[in-house]
């Protein structure tokens, strides 16, 4: 037991008991978190579980002192607290560790570790400072390079950091947000369950908050369901089954994706890359030599931990980003990412963020629909002249077809939901023929209807015969969805499988290779 | 117009109404403290810039360059961009007015000043449009190099005219040769107000039916409001930053061509007296749109119309219009993050939505 | 040996005007170095510049004493700098088109305000003189030093170490490179941001009063040639590094000498074209450095016009 001793020095005093009562926060006319309780227990994992918008980011937030809460208290200890600011739950010892990592990229390890110090001295006195850190880095169980500096750093290195910062400041109460979201599922394991044994020395307590079941089976105590910011269920972890877990969280039997015509058929080679390779944003190299092929009628899916080369890959297929070498083709004809490309070959795209990659905030429903065809008739005349009113009435059609909820075509895209978002943005690009089909996490962030309901038509787009190129970090969504699934691990395409023949294991142990 | 539309319309309309009155409110306290009567001043004005046919006209010849000015920064504003090369793109256009037209003396008056008008535009839009392709191919920040490029631009003036076109007859100012005079442009009819003007208006109007009607403006606004976007939907990205950059800078020039024909007749020092850094301003008050340029220009060509009776009739210095200028552009800056935020101004929400 | 001896004077010209005229580039580039450390750029420091200028001067005109004019100077800079910070502060306000405004608005007030001060003469800064070793009277006055050379050189190097060992510089840099990160440890991003714009604004108004109370020591319209409006440019070219700026500026003064220096031998033809080389270099350097792909190196991640 390394660690028992080392953690007695971090953290002399035992956790606290946070005891949540009747909280309520409301933004306008939502109420975001209605009248919801809860206790974590010192030295427990307690499990916050809920689709996205149930308010669970809410009610840390509130926990924190982000977010200042309308209604309900919030006791440490037994003593009632107002906190209004992060630094000052520090000082309680409560530290959240971010679903966004909240480091410096342009700081090294031992500036980002000094920097939340409650206590950060007018002048920094480096070399005491680093040999204490140095100190600190070889007690815990897993440690970082103090000069690294953070940009250089993968996404499960960043996670790690993010902990190693909490515990150095003293934390006892860890909220950790989606923490797995990022990491590979042996990295998940190791930090979730490192996190699990400190709870069970009674060093720390953790608040989890997730969305995937298993991993709240897996090292939870307690678990707390919200759904539409109410509490829907409590209880010992071990009571409760999945079955009730997922009927607290969607308040029905969850839809399923209508796997229409699971007998279709796989067509000629559409798609194919040869030798790409693509720079990111610091001029490293984050997509090498990579080939593949996707035929017609059939889902390749591209498993992988975040931030190994798919955005860049993406963006690249997407005309956002200059491959620096390489060749892609469709139907045998070289694709230079032009207009007049996607249109003749079909080329269709739906990239993560769709608000961010796809849509223009500044403009109508109607008119992001129109992105695509704005320039042919009949919304242009005689090549150039704009029929507004074609635009608007072909949104509306489209908004009908799709079930899009909005206020009208005329609504601004940035008022509609993500999963209206999405959908506007399915109906952009599937409303006509498809033939190439680019996909990269169609489903990040939204609630299981809309999840199912856009896995649904994806794979219709694939039984009309489109090849479709599915690009996600979710690892069920990959196995749902493909035919055949490869993996890509630092810019490569490291093992390829067929559907039917994958295993979680040899999938996941690739994800991992570094 | 859809309802949407109008109601961003009057909040713009109301906000932009709301920050001149606040910037004559603010003006006041500031000639007050200096010891005058501020409704004195508000008179003054008025009588400067609009009240009388004489003043009218002073500030339609102010606004005239000011229009074309401001499409140098509103055009390309529209595709995302934060160009402030207008001053510089002036003063090239005026170059190549001189240059050309010094040449062109034989030719009939029509088909001369077409191609001293085109030849500044060409010029100015060259210069802009280096900007824009130095950007796309580069990366070179395009606010940063528009800037370099109006020191740039007025060095080589300044050059020229201390030397290479240097008009040594004239002592008491350094100049260039002179334009013929059947290159000169006159008045326009029933207003004493030189061609410029007229040429601003239209341009602000055609370029506002190509930004509102035509598909290649609707391109432009998918580009200026959201790259990526434009980039999926497989814009021709480069050519229409470009094409931007250019028609901004063309109108730039243009307002340098008509300063040589119908101001000047020859270059100096005179041209780069921030015509270019007050279209900016024109721009961001119309809020990059080129019909609004129109109103805006007025606007600011009045304040400018009326320095010399304030500076006569309280003995302000002529810096004063300046400073009002400075307030109105940081109070309209300050008022954007009022938009969707006025509870009364914001399109009818159904309910229940 | 005629010839030799020209060109001797030449450099010694060029030497003499770097150190005269870098130091107004060097207390703009500082303090848009710490501007832009924060997150924000601030292209109004031309306004505060000039602004500095004739505060300081028409306080050393009124009461004789010039280094409170420099106090005075540096006062009125950090003063316009905090409309500055404080407008950029109001949620989807472009702080590069704040700048423009700031800088109409600053030269204006300094015009109006300064009128009465343009004929009477203010007492100006003293020098060091560190020539006295050399018989040649055109490097004893190239070394004739000021004061504030001397003070710009020590705050660069103050603001490098304090940059990187002190809680101010970690926050100023944390704010600057990652508003989220910031959020996330309790700092007030908004308000870190306008003390670094503030400071920023101190040292270029300081700068200002080098102007008008040493080189060329006097107080007029035309006594700004853009020096703060090419701040943002310099801190481009210094790579956000404030030991960078020194030399930095000590190159832009030297080219800025290049056309008078020229002149002493009696080369008078391109004399405008010599006096664009800062122009002419840092748009070579921009073009040289930038890339399509990524964003400038050692750019803070919040400052929009790295990219």
């Amino acid at each position: 037991m390394k660690h028992a001793s080392s953690l007695a020095r971090i953290s002399p005093l035992a956790p606290p008991e946070v005891a949540i009562t009747d909280l309520t926060k409301r933004f306008g006319a939502l109420t975001a978190l209605d009248a919801v309780s809860l206790t974590v227990r010192p030295g427990t994992v307690h499990a916050l579980l809920g689709e996205n918008g149930a308010g669970k980011s809410t009610l840390v937030k509130c926990l924190m002192g982000t977010y200042r809460a309308d209604g309900g208290q919030i006791r440490v200890d037994g003593a009632e607290m107002r906190l209004s600011n992060p630094r000052e739950a520090q000082k309680l010892g409560l530290g959240m560790v971010y679903q966004h990592f909240t480091l410096v990229p342009s700081m090294s390890v031992a500036e980002n570790l000094v920097l939340g110090e409650e206590d950060m001295p007018a002048v920094i006195d480096w070399p005491n400072r680093r040999k204490a850190l140095r100190e600190f880095m070889d007690s815990m169980p897993f440690r970082l390079d103090l000069d690294r500096v953070v940009s250089g750093l993968s996404a499960g290195e960043k996670q790690k950091l993010e902990i190693l910062k909490q515990l150095h400041l003293g934390s006892r109460f860890l909220i950790l947000d989606e923490p797995t979201s990022v990491l590979t599922p042996d990295e998940a394991d190791q930090i979730l369950g490192l996190m699990r044994d400190l709870a069970r020395e009674g060093r720390i307590s953790v608040v989890l908050i997730s969305h995937k079941l298993r991993e709240v089976e897996t090292y939870a105590d307690e678990v707390t369901v919200l759904r539409g910011g109410k509490r829907v269920g409590q209880g010992q972890v071990s009571d409760l089954g999945r079955a009730d877990m997922v009927r607290m969280m969607v308040g029905e039997a969850p839809p399923a994706t209508e796997r229409a015509g699971a007998e279709h058929v796989t067509g000629a080679e559409v798609l194919r890359i040869d030798g790409l390779s693509v720079d990111n944003d610091r001029g490293v190299t984050a997509v090498r030599d990579l080939g593949l092929a996707v035929r017609a009628g059939e889902v390749l899916g591209i498993a992988g931990v975040s931030g190994n080369g798919q955005t860049e890959l993406v963006e690249a297929l997407a005309g956002q980003r200059d491959a620096t070498g390489g060749a892609i083709t469709v139907d045998g004809k070289p694709f230079h990412r032009t207009r007049a490309e996607m249109r003749d070959l079909k080329i269709r795209l739906l990239p993560e963020d769709p608000l961010r990659n796809a849509c223009v905030r500044a403009m109508s429903v109607a008119e992001n629909l129109s992105l695509r065809s704005y320039d042919e008739p009949p919304f242009s005349r005689w090549g150039f002249w704009l029929d507004r009113a074609a635009i608007r009435s072909h949104g509306e059609e489209l908004i009908a077809r799709f079930h899009v909820k909005t206020q009208g075509p005329d609504a601004l895209i940035g008022t509609l939901s993500g999963g209206n978002v999405q959908r506007t943005v399915l109906a952009r690009e599937l409303s006509e023929g498809v033939r190439v089909l680019i996909v990269q996490n169609p489903c990040f962030g939204l609630d299981l209807k809309a999840v199912a309901e856009i896995r649904s038509r994806i794979l219709a787009a694939r039984d009309d015969g489109a090849a479709v190129l599915l690009i996600s970090e979710d690892l069920d969504e990959i196995l749902e969805l493909s035919d055949r699934i490869a993996v890509m691990s630092q810019g490569r395409l490291v093992h390829e499988t067929p559907r039917a023949a994958a295993s979680l294991q040899e999938i996941g142990r690739h994800m991992a290779a570094h | 117009m859809t309802p949407v539309a109008i109601a961003q319309s009057r909040e713009a309309v109301t906000i932009n109404v709301a920050a001149f009155l606040l910037t004559l409110a603010l003006f006041g306290v500031y000639v007050t403290f200096l010891g005058h009567n501020p409704w004195d001043v508000y008179y003054v004005l008025w009588l400067g810039s609009f009240a009388r046919m004489i003043s009218i006209e002073s500030t339609l010849t102010n606004a005239a360059p000011l229009m074309l000015t401001a499409l140098c920064t509103a055009i390309p504003a529209r595709a995302g961009l934060l160009v402030i090369g207008g001053e510089g793109a002036l003063v090239v256009g005026a170059l190549a007015a001189v240059l050309v037209g010094v040449t062109l003396g034989g030719l009939p008056a029509w088909l001369g000043i077409t191609l001293v008008g085109l030849s500044a535009a060409i010029a100015g839009g060259a210069w802009i449009g280096a900007a824009g392709a130095l950007r796309q191919r580069r990366g070179v920040n395009e606010t940063i190099s528009t800037l370099l490029l109006n020191y740039i631009a007025i060095a080589v003036m300044y050059h020229l005219i201390s030397g290479p076109i240097r008009d040594y007859e004239r002592v008491l100012k350094t100049s260039s040769w002179s334009i013929p005079d059947s290159l000169r442009v006159g008045e326009m009819p029933f207003i004493d107000v030189h061609w410029g003007l007229g040429v601003g208006v239209i341009a602000c109007l055609v370029l506002y039916v190509v930004m509102r009607r035509t598909s290649f403006g609707f391109g432009v606004d998918i580009l200026g409001g959201n790259q990526r976007a434009a980039q999926v939907a497989g814009l021709p990205i480069d050519r229409m930053v470009i094409l931007c950059c250019f028609a901004g800078g063309a109108a730039a020039g243009l307002a340098g061509g008509f300063e040589i024909m119908a101001v000047h007749g020859f270059a100096s020092e005179s041209l780069a007296v921030g015509f270019g850094y007050a279209g900016i301003l024109v721009a961001f008050l119309a809020r990059q749109n080129p019909a609004a340029i129109i109103l805006m220009a007025i606007l600011l060509g009045g304040i400018t119309a009326s320095g010399g009776l304030l500076q006569r009739r309280f003995d302000l210095p002529d810096a004063t219009t300046q400073v009002l200028q400075g307030i109105l552009f940081m109070i309209v800056l300050a008022s954007n993050a009022c938009y969707g935020r006025i509870g009364f101004l914001q399109p009818k929400q159904k309910a229940g939505a | 040996m005629e010839g030799d001896a020209g060109w001797l004077s030449v450099l010694v010209a060029i030497l003499g005007g770097a150190i005269r005229v870098s130091t107004p580039y060097l207390f703009v580039s500082l303090g848009e170095t710490l501007t832009e450390k924060g997150g924000r750029v601030n292209l109004g420091l031309e306004g505060v510049l000039v602004m500095g200028a004739m505060t300081g001067y028409a306080t050393a005109v009124l009461t004789g004493e010039p280094w409170f004019g420099v106090l005075v100077a540096g006062c009125a800079g950090a003063m316009l700098s905090l409309v500055h910070g404080l407008i950029c502060s109001l949620p989807r306000v472009n702080d590069i088109a704040v700048g423009i405004a700031l800088f109409i608005f600053g030269t204006g007030l300094a015009f109006f305000l300064g009128k009465a001060f343009i004929n009477p003469s203010a007492p100006r800064l003293p020098s060091i003189s560190l020539g006295g070793w050399s018989d040649v009277p055109q490097i004893r006055s190239a070394l004739e030093i000021n004061v504030l050379f001397l003070v710009g050189l020590a705050l660069a190097l103050f603001i490098a170490w304090g940059l990187r060992n002190t809680r101010w510089g970690l926050v100023l840099r944390t704010v600057g490179d990652s508003s989220e990160a910031a959020e996330a440890l309790g700092y007030r991003v908004n308000r870190v941001r306008i003390a670094g714009t503030v400071a920023g604004g101190f040292l270029s108004g300081i700068g200002g009063s080098y102007l008008s109370l040493y080189f060329p020591g006097t107080w007029n319209e035309g006594l700004s040639s853009g020096q703060g409006l090419m701040a943002v440019t310099l801190v481009i070219f210094a790579r956000w590094d404030p030991i960078r700026c020194f030399y930095a500026s000590l190159l832009f003064g030297g080219a800025t000498a290049l056309g008078p220096a020229l002149q002493t031998v009696g080369i008078t033809a391109n004399y405008y074209l010599y006096g664009a080389a800062p122009y002419f270099l840092t748009l070579g350097l921009l073009i040289y450095s930038s890339s399509r792909q990524h964003a400038l190196a050692g750019a803070p991640g919040e400052v929009s016009i790295s990219r």
